[in-house]
Protein backbone atom coordinates (compact mmCIF):
# COMPACT_ATOMS: atom_id res chain seq x y z
CA UNK A 1 0.00 0.00 0.00
CA UNK A 2 2.58 2.33 1.07
CA UNK A 3 4.44 1.64 -2.20
CA UNK A 4 1.26 2.49 -4.66
CA UNK A 5 1.31 5.55 -2.55
CA UNK A 6 4.95 6.46 -2.92
CA UNK A 7 4.78 5.79 -6.99
CA UNK A 8 1.48 7.64 -6.97
CA UNK A 9 3.24 10.75 -5.85
CA UNK A 10 6.02 10.03 -8.15
CA UNK A 11 4.06 9.58 -11.02
CA UNK A 12 1.86 12.63 -10.20
CA UNK A 13 5.31 14.66 -9.19
CA UNK A 14 6.60 13.92 -12.79
CA UNK A 15 3.15 14.75 -14.38
CA UNK A 16 3.28 17.93 -13.36
CA UNK A 17 6.61 19.25 -14.26
CA UNK A 18 5.31 17.53 -17.70
CA UNK A 19 2.85 19.73 -17.86
CA UNK A 20 4.39 22.38 -16.69
CA UNK A 21 7.30 22.21 -19.45
CA UNK A 22 4.61 21.66 -22.12
CA UNK A 23 2.58 24.77 -20.96
CA UNK A 24 6.02 26.97 -21.29
CA UNK A 25 6.55 25.50 -24.55
CA UNK A 26 2.91 26.22 -25.74
CA UNK A 27 3.27 29.85 -24.14
CA UNK A 28 5.89 30.65 -26.19
CA UNK A 29 5.05 29.07 -29.07
CA UNK A 30 1.70 31.14 -28.69
CA UNK A 31 3.86 34.67 -27.52
CA UNK A 32 6.05 33.94 -30.78
CA UNK A 33 2.95 34.02 -32.69
CA UNK A 34 1.56 36.80 -30.98
CA UNK A 35 4.70 38.98 -31.91
CA UNK A 36 4.81 37.88 -35.23
CA UNK A 37 1.56 39.21 -35.88
CA UNK A 38 1.47 42.25 -33.75
CA UNK A 39 5.36 42.88 -35.83
CA UNK A 40 3.40 42.55 -38.86
CA UNK A 41 0.40 45.10 -38.27
CA UNK A 42 0.83 48.61 -39.09
CA UNK A 43 -1.13 49.48 -35.98
CA UNK A 44 1.26 48.50 -33.44
CA UNK A 45 3.69 51.36 -34.89
CA UNK A 46 2.98 54.63 -33.29
CA UNK A 47 5.40 57.10 -31.55
CA UNK A 48 5.84 55.23 -27.98
CA UNK A 49 6.74 51.73 -29.74
CA UNK A 50 9.11 53.16 -32.20
CA UNK A 51 10.81 55.14 -29.35
CA UNK A 52 10.81 51.39 -27.35
CA UNK A 53 12.28 49.88 -30.92
CA UNK A 54 14.95 52.67 -31.51
CA UNK A 55 16.28 52.10 -27.83
CA UNK A 56 16.10 48.05 -27.80
CA UNK A 57 18.60 48.68 -31.11
CA UNK A 58 20.75 51.16 -29.13
CA UNK A 59 21.13 49.20 -26.46
CA UNK A 60 21.79 46.17 -28.42
CA UNK A 61 23.32 46.67 -31.37
CA UNK A 62 24.64 50.15 -31.25
CA UNK A 63 26.03 50.41 -27.83
CA UNK A 64 28.33 47.08 -28.77
CA UNK A 65 29.10 47.50 -31.94
CA UNK A 66 32.86 48.63 -31.68
CA UNK A 67 33.44 46.17 -29.22
CA UNK A 68 31.81 43.00 -30.98
CA UNK A 69 33.11 44.34 -34.09
CA UNK A 70 36.93 43.93 -33.21
CA UNK A 71 36.02 40.67 -31.53
CA UNK A 72 34.40 39.30 -34.41
CA UNK A 73 37.67 39.90 -36.36
CA UNK A 74 39.50 38.38 -34.12
CA UNK A 75 38.05 35.62 -34.14
CA UNK A 76 37.47 35.35 -37.70
CA UNK A 77 41.73 35.68 -38.13
CA UNK A 78 42.73 32.94 -35.81
CA UNK A 79 40.02 30.76 -37.50
CA UNK A 80 40.94 31.79 -40.76
CA UNK A 81 44.74 31.23 -40.30
CA UNK A 82 43.93 27.55 -38.52
CA UNK A 83 41.42 27.02 -41.63
CA UNK A 84 43.97 28.23 -44.22
CA UNK A 85 47.39 26.48 -42.93
CA UNK A 86 45.31 23.27 -42.13
CA UNK A 87 44.21 23.19 -45.69
CA UNK A 88 47.81 24.22 -46.77
CA UNK A 89 49.52 21.33 -44.98
CA UNK A 90 47.18 18.49 -46.18
CA UNK A 91 47.56 19.98 -50.22
CA UNK A 92 43.76 21.23 -49.96
CA UNK A 93 44.52 25.24 -50.49
CA UNK A 94 42.38 25.74 -53.65
CA UNK A 95 38.98 24.86 -51.07
CA UNK A 96 40.78 26.70 -48.36
CA UNK A 97 38.64 29.92 -49.14
CA UNK A 98 35.55 28.31 -49.29
CA UNK A 99 35.50 26.46 -46.66
CA UNK A 100 36.61 29.42 -44.33
CA UNK A 101 33.22 31.65 -45.85
CA UNK A 102 30.96 28.47 -44.97
CA UNK A 103 32.45 27.37 -41.28
CA UNK A 104 32.46 31.17 -39.89
CA UNK A 105 29.85 33.55 -42.40
CA UNK A 106 27.10 31.06 -42.78
CA UNK A 107 27.98 28.98 -39.77
CA UNK A 108 29.99 29.96 -36.56
CA UNK A 109 29.47 34.25 -37.30
CA UNK A 110 26.04 34.02 -36.59
CA UNK A 111 25.49 31.79 -33.79
CA UNK A 112 28.17 33.51 -32.01
CA UNK A 113 26.42 37.07 -32.63
CA UNK A 114 22.82 34.97 -31.12
CA UNK A 115 24.59 34.41 -28.20
CA UNK A 116 26.61 37.18 -27.55
CA UNK A 117 23.81 38.99 -27.46
CA UNK A 118 21.51 36.05 -25.37
CA UNK A 119 24.34 36.85 -22.71
CA UNK A 120 24.56 40.69 -23.09
CA UNK A 121 20.48 41.56 -24.00
CA UNK A 122 18.57 38.69 -23.24
CA UNK A 123 19.21 38.04 -19.02
CA UNK A 124 17.90 41.95 -19.08
CA UNK A 125 15.16 41.78 -20.98
CA UNK A 126 14.10 38.55 -18.93
CA UNK A 127 15.19 40.05 -15.36
CA UNK A 128 12.92 42.81 -16.28
CA UNK A 129 9.88 41.61 -17.14
CA UNK A 130 9.67 38.88 -14.39
CA UNK A 131 10.58 42.45 -12.27
CA UNK A 132 7.86 44.43 -14.49
CA UNK A 133 5.06 41.41 -13.62
CA UNK A 134 6.16 41.10 -10.07
CA UNK A 135 5.92 44.61 -9.54
CA UNK A 136 2.17 44.96 -11.11
CA UNK A 137 3.79 47.83 -13.72
CA UNK A 138 2.14 45.41 -16.67
CA UNK A 139 -1.30 46.08 -14.28
CA UNK A 140 -0.46 49.66 -14.47
CA UNK A 141 0.40 50.36 -17.87
CA UNK A 142 -2.98 48.41 -18.96
CA UNK A 143 -4.84 50.49 -16.40
CA UNK A 144 -3.71 53.84 -18.10
CA UNK A 145 -5.14 52.29 -21.49
CA UNK A 146 -1.41 51.38 -22.45
CA UNK A 147 -0.87 47.50 -24.21
CA UNK A 148 2.13 46.42 -22.42
CA UNK A 149 2.40 43.79 -25.14
CA UNK A 150 2.36 46.50 -27.75
CA UNK A 151 4.57 48.82 -25.76
CA UNK A 152 7.04 46.65 -24.25
CA UNK A 153 7.53 43.67 -25.31
CA UNK A 154 6.62 43.50 -29.36
CA UNK A 155 9.38 46.53 -29.99
CA UNK A 156 11.76 44.76 -27.99
CA UNK A 157 11.29 41.30 -30.36
CA UNK A 158 11.57 43.87 -33.13
CA UNK A 159 14.51 45.47 -31.82
CA UNK A 160 16.54 42.24 -30.91
CA UNK A 161 15.57 40.98 -34.42
CA UNK A 162 17.11 43.50 -35.96
CA UNK A 163 19.98 43.75 -33.80
CA UNK A 164 21.03 40.47 -34.38
CA UNK A 165 20.35 40.60 -37.64
CA UNK A 166 22.62 43.82 -37.94
CA UNK A 167 25.11 42.47 -36.04
CA UNK A 168 25.52 39.04 -37.97
CA UNK A 169 25.77 41.18 -40.79
CA UNK A 170 28.59 43.31 -40.11
CA UNK A 171 30.35 40.91 -38.53
CA UNK A 172 30.11 38.45 -41.55
CA UNK A 173 31.47 41.41 -44.04
CA UNK A 174 34.36 41.57 -41.64
CA UNK A 175 35.24 37.85 -41.86
CA UNK A 176 34.98 38.24 -45.63
CA UNK A 177 37.20 41.57 -46.01
CA UNK A 178 39.77 39.21 -43.76
CA UNK A 179 39.41 35.95 -45.29
CA UNK A 180 40.56 37.78 -48.64
CA UNK A 181 43.28 39.98 -47.15
CA UNK A 182 44.66 36.49 -45.61
CA UNK A 183 44.31 34.36 -48.36
CA UNK A 184 44.89 36.41 -50.98
CA UNK A 185 47.40 39.57 -49.04
CA UNK A 186 45.86 42.66 -49.39
CA UNK A 187 46.43 43.84 -52.79
CA UNK A 188 43.21 43.74 -55.46
CA UNK A 189 44.31 41.62 -58.03
CA UNK A 190 42.71 38.30 -57.31
CA UNK A 191 39.92 39.84 -56.78
CA UNK A 192 37.41 38.41 -59.65
CA UNK A 193 38.67 35.29 -58.40
CA UNK A 194 37.87 35.88 -54.93
CA UNK A 195 34.06 37.01 -55.92
CA UNK A 196 33.42 34.25 -58.57
CA UNK A 197 33.95 31.94 -54.90
CA UNK A 198 31.75 34.30 -52.89
CA UNK A 199 29.15 34.02 -55.38
CA UNK A 200 29.67 30.60 -56.10
CA UNK A 201 28.65 30.07 -51.90
CA UNK A 202 26.01 32.74 -51.70
CA UNK A 203 23.02 31.40 -54.26
CA UNK A 204 20.10 32.72 -53.50
CA UNK A 205 18.89 29.34 -51.64
CA UNK A 206 22.08 30.26 -49.08
CA UNK A 207 21.44 33.66 -48.64
CA UNK A 208 17.51 33.10 -47.94
CA UNK A 209 18.55 30.07 -45.44
CA UNK A 210 20.92 32.48 -43.80
CA UNK A 211 18.58 35.37 -43.85
CA UNK A 212 15.78 33.31 -42.24
CA UNK A 213 18.29 31.49 -39.52
CA UNK A 214 19.07 34.84 -38.49
CA UNK A 215 15.52 35.92 -38.26
CA UNK A 216 14.74 33.21 -35.64
CA UNK A 217 17.86 33.14 -33.75
CA UNK A 218 16.86 36.96 -33.52
CA UNK A 219 13.62 35.85 -32.41
CA UNK A 220 14.61 33.36 -29.75
CA UNK A 221 16.73 35.68 -28.08
CA UNK A 222 14.42 37.80 -27.40
CA UNK A 223 10.90 35.70 -27.50
CA UNK A 224 12.18 33.42 -25.24
CA UNK A 225 13.23 35.39 -22.48
CA UNK A 226 10.20 37.87 -22.67
CA UNK A 227 7.80 34.41 -22.55
CA UNK A 228 9.47 33.63 -19.57
CA UNK A 229 9.74 36.57 -17.47
CA UNK A 230 6.03 36.88 -18.24
CA UNK A 231 5.51 33.02 -17.21
CA UNK A 232 6.83 33.52 -13.67
CA UNK A 233 5.01 33.72 -10.71
CA UNK A 234 4.51 37.26 -8.75
CA UNK A 235 6.90 36.76 -6.21
CA UNK A 236 10.12 38.42 -6.20
CA UNK A 237 12.39 35.35 -5.33
CA UNK A 238 11.21 33.72 -8.88
CA UNK A 239 12.84 36.51 -10.95
CA UNK A 240 16.19 34.33 -10.58
CA UNK A 241 14.36 31.39 -10.97
CA UNK A 242 12.61 32.67 -13.99
CA UNK A 243 15.80 33.85 -15.75
CA UNK A 244 17.94 30.43 -15.07
CA UNK A 245 14.84 28.73 -16.82
CA UNK A 246 15.18 31.76 -19.88
CA UNK A 247 18.35 31.10 -20.75
CA UNK A 248 18.79 27.43 -20.79
CA UNK A 249 15.73 27.54 -22.98
CA UNK A 250 17.12 29.79 -25.03
CA UNK A 251 20.24 28.10 -25.00
CA UNK A 252 18.87 24.59 -26.59
CA UNK A 253 16.84 26.72 -28.99
CA UNK A 254 19.67 27.89 -30.24
CA UNK A 255 21.49 24.98 -31.01
CA UNK A 256 18.53 23.48 -32.56
CA UNK A 257 18.09 26.04 -34.66
CA UNK A 258 21.43 26.01 -35.67
CA UNK A 259 21.65 21.93 -35.95
CA UNK A 260 18.57 21.97 -37.94
CA UNK A 261 20.07 24.34 -40.56
CA UNK A 262 23.11 22.35 -40.33
CA UNK A 263 21.68 19.31 -41.36
CA UNK A 264 19.02 20.93 -44.06
CA UNK A 265 22.47 22.31 -45.70
CA UNK A 266 24.74 19.54 -45.39
CA UNK A 267 22.78 16.07 -45.15
CA UNK B 1 -16.07 74.99 -6.00
CA UNK B 2 -15.49 77.91 -8.23
CA UNK B 3 -11.97 78.32 -9.61
CA UNK B 4 -9.44 79.93 -7.71
CA UNK B 5 -9.21 84.07 -8.10
CA UNK B 6 -6.06 84.14 -9.66
CA UNK B 7 -5.41 80.77 -11.92
CA UNK B 8 -1.86 80.88 -12.12
CA UNK B 9 -1.16 81.39 -8.39
CA UNK B 10 -0.80 78.33 -6.20
CA UNK B 11 -3.90 77.39 -3.79
CA UNK B 12 -3.15 77.59 0.01
CA UNK B 13 -3.32 74.71 1.97
CA UNK B 14 -6.71 76.04 3.33
CA UNK B 15 -8.12 76.77 0.00
CA UNK B 16 -7.13 73.24 -1.38
CA UNK B 17 -8.38 71.70 1.89
CA UNK B 18 -11.56 73.31 0.85
CA UNK B 19 -11.69 71.76 -2.48
CA UNK B 20 -12.03 68.04 -1.31
CA UNK B 21 -15.28 67.19 -0.73
CA UNK B 22 -16.90 69.51 -3.65
CA UNK B 23 -18.42 68.30 -6.77
CA UNK B 24 -15.60 68.04 -8.19
CA UNK B 25 -13.23 66.10 -5.70
CA UNK B 26 -15.99 63.62 -3.62
CA UNK B 27 -14.38 61.64 -0.74
CA UNK B 28 -15.77 58.01 -0.63
CA UNK B 29 -15.70 56.39 2.82
CA UNK B 30 -14.99 52.52 3.42
CA UNK B 31 -14.67 50.89 6.18
CA UNK B 32 -12.40 48.02 5.23
CA UNK B 33 -10.35 46.94 2.45
CA UNK B 34 -13.19 45.16 1.07
CA UNK B 35 -15.15 47.97 0.44
CA UNK B 36 -12.66 49.89 -0.80
CA UNK B 37 -12.47 47.28 -3.49
CA UNK B 38 -15.95 47.34 -4.36
CA UNK B 39 -15.89 51.46 -4.06
CA UNK B 40 -13.42 51.14 -7.07
CA UNK B 41 -14.86 48.50 -8.84
CA UNK B 42 -18.12 50.94 -9.25
CA UNK B 43 -16.20 53.34 -10.61
CA UNK B 44 -16.57 53.46 -14.82
CA UNK B 45 -14.24 50.70 -16.61
CA UNK B 46 -12.21 54.37 -17.65
CA UNK B 47 -11.66 55.83 -14.69
CA UNK B 48 -7.65 55.66 -14.00
CA UNK B 49 -6.63 54.19 -10.65
CA UNK B 50 -3.48 56.53 -8.26
CA UNK B 51 -2.97 53.53 -6.03
CA UNK B 52 0.06 51.74 -4.04
CA UNK B 53 -0.33 48.94 -6.33
CA UNK B 54 0.15 50.88 -9.60
CA UNK B 55 3.66 51.74 -9.67
CA UNK B 56 5.39 53.63 -12.25
CA UNK B 57 7.29 52.37 -15.15
CA UNK B 58 10.74 51.42 -13.22
CA UNK B 59 13.40 52.34 -16.19
CA UNK B 60 11.50 55.39 -17.17
CA UNK B 61 11.83 58.97 -15.48
CA UNK B 62 8.93 61.09 -13.88
CA UNK B 63 8.49 62.91 -17.78
CA UNK B 64 8.90 59.84 -19.90
CA UNK B 65 6.20 57.72 -17.29
CA UNK B 66 3.80 60.95 -18.54
CA UNK B 67 4.85 61.82 -22.05
CA UNK B 68 3.75 57.95 -22.61
CA UNK B 69 0.27 58.16 -22.87
CA UNK B 70 -0.15 60.59 -25.78
CA UNK B 71 2.63 59.32 -27.25
CA UNK B 72 0.88 55.23 -27.29
CA UNK B 73 -2.30 56.45 -27.20
CA UNK B 74 -2.67 59.40 -30.03
CA UNK B 75 0.37 58.69 -31.62
CA UNK B 76 1.95 61.98 -30.39
CA UNK B 77 5.81 62.67 -31.21
CA UNK B 78 8.06 62.09 -28.09
CA UNK B 79 8.56 66.08 -28.01
CA UNK B 80 5.07 67.26 -28.30
CA UNK B 81 4.23 64.78 -25.40
CA UNK B 82 6.92 65.60 -23.23
CA UNK B 83 6.21 69.03 -23.37
CA UNK B 84 2.59 68.17 -22.20
CA UNK B 85 4.05 66.46 -19.33
CA UNK B 86 6.57 69.84 -18.34
CA UNK B 87 3.62 72.29 -18.34
CA UNK B 88 1.69 69.83 -15.46
CA UNK B 89 4.98 69.49 -13.91
CA UNK B 90 5.46 72.68 -13.58
CA UNK B 91 1.88 73.83 -12.95
CA UNK B 92 2.49 72.02 -9.70
CA UNK B 93 6.17 73.76 -9.41
CA UNK B 94 7.78 69.83 -9.61
CA UNK B 95 10.15 70.14 -12.71
CA UNK B 96 13.01 68.86 -10.26
CA UNK B 97 11.49 65.17 -10.09
CA UNK B 98 11.27 65.35 -14.03
CA UNK B 99 13.98 63.37 -14.77
CA UNK B 100 14.43 60.93 -11.73
CA UNK B 101 12.83 57.51 -11.60
CA UNK B 102 10.94 55.83 -9.13
CA UNK B 103 13.22 54.96 -6.19
CA UNK B 104 14.68 58.15 -6.36
CA UNK B 105 11.51 60.12 -5.22
CA UNK B 106 9.59 60.78 -1.83
CA UNK B 107 6.98 59.35 -1.51
CA UNK B 108 5.00 62.76 -2.32
CA UNK B 109 6.97 63.28 -5.78
CA UNK B 110 5.68 59.50 -6.42
CA UNK B 111 2.32 60.50 -5.82
CA UNK B 112 2.45 63.35 -7.59
CA UNK B 113 3.87 62.04 -10.37
CA UNK B 114 1.26 59.18 -10.64
CA UNK B 115 -1.49 61.43 -10.56
CA UNK B 116 -0.14 63.72 -13.11
CA UNK B 117 0.48 60.31 -15.19
CA UNK B 118 -3.18 59.68 -14.46
CA UNK B 119 -4.43 63.39 -16.34
CA UNK B 120 -2.57 62.39 -19.50
CA UNK B 121 -4.75 59.60 -19.79
CA UNK B 122 -7.55 62.29 -20.04
CA UNK B 123 -10.26 60.29 -17.88
CA UNK B 124 -13.48 61.12 -16.89
CA UNK B 125 -12.50 59.87 -12.98
CA UNK B 126 -9.51 59.46 -11.38
CA UNK B 127 -9.79 57.21 -8.21
CA UNK B 128 -7.25 58.14 -5.49
CA UNK B 129 -6.90 54.95 -3.55
CA UNK B 130 -6.26 55.38 0.04
CA UNK B 131 -4.01 58.05 -0.12
CA UNK B 132 -2.90 57.24 2.91
CA UNK B 133 -0.80 54.54 1.49
CA UNK B 134 0.54 56.97 -0.89
CA UNK B 135 1.43 59.36 1.51
CA UNK B 136 2.40 57.57 4.71
CA UNK B 137 4.63 60.64 5.86
CA UNK B 138 2.32 63.07 5.17
CA UNK B 139 -0.46 64.90 6.27
CA UNK B 140 -2.38 64.04 3.68
CA UNK B 141 -5.80 65.76 3.51
CA UNK B 142 -4.33 69.41 2.64
CA UNK B 143 -1.33 68.00 0.59
CA UNK B 144 -3.89 66.67 -1.44
CA UNK B 145 -6.55 69.35 -1.58
CA UNK B 146 -3.54 71.84 -2.48
CA UNK B 147 -2.30 69.31 -5.30
CA UNK B 148 -5.98 68.53 -7.11
CA UNK B 149 -6.66 72.57 -6.47
CA UNK B 150 -3.73 73.72 -8.31
CA UNK B 151 -4.51 71.11 -11.31
CA UNK B 152 -8.48 72.13 -10.97
CA UNK B 153 -8.41 72.96 -15.43
CA UNK B 154 -6.69 69.56 -15.93
CA UNK B 155 -8.88 66.82 -14.73
CA UNK B 156 -12.55 66.13 -14.85
CA UNK B 157 -13.47 64.62 -11.54
CA UNK B 158 -11.46 62.51 -8.54
CA UNK B 159 -12.66 60.26 -5.99
CA UNK B 160 -10.33 59.96 -2.95
CA UNK B 161 -11.52 56.63 -1.30
CA UNK B 162 -10.14 56.90 2.16
CA UNK B 163 -10.93 54.86 5.05
CA UNK B 164 -13.84 56.25 7.67
CA UNK B 165 -11.70 56.30 10.68
CA UNK B 166 -9.25 58.73 8.80
CA UNK B 167 -12.36 61.98 8.26
CA UNK B 168 -11.22 63.55 11.04
CA UNK B 169 -7.82 64.15 9.63
CA UNK B 170 -9.91 66.03 6.66
CA UNK B 171 -11.27 68.69 8.85
CA UNK B 172 -9.47 72.29 9.13
CA UNK B 173 -6.98 72.50 11.69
Amino acid sequence: MIQFQAINETLTRRGAATLSWLRGWGSLIWFAYSALVHALSPATYNSATRSVIQKQIYFTAWQILPGYTLFAALLSFVIIQIVVSTARDFGLSDFALETVIRVLVLEILPLVTALFVALRSSAAINTEVALMNVHNEIKALEDLGVDAMQLEFIPRVIGGTLSVLALSTVSGLMALILAYVVVYGAHPWNFPAYTLVVSKIFDLGILLGLGFKVVLFGMAVTVIPISEGLRAPSKLFFVPIAVLRGMVRLFFVLMLIEVASLALKYI
Amino acid sequence: MAALPDSNRSPTLEEGLRFLGTDRVELKWVEDLAGGRSMIDSAPDSAVLVTEALPLRANLSVLENMAIVPQYRHDTPYEAAADQAWQLLSRLEVTAMAFKRDPDLTSEERFQAKFLRAIMAAPPIIVIDRPGQLLPDTHYPPFLGRCLATLENHFEQCWIVDYLWNEPLYAPR
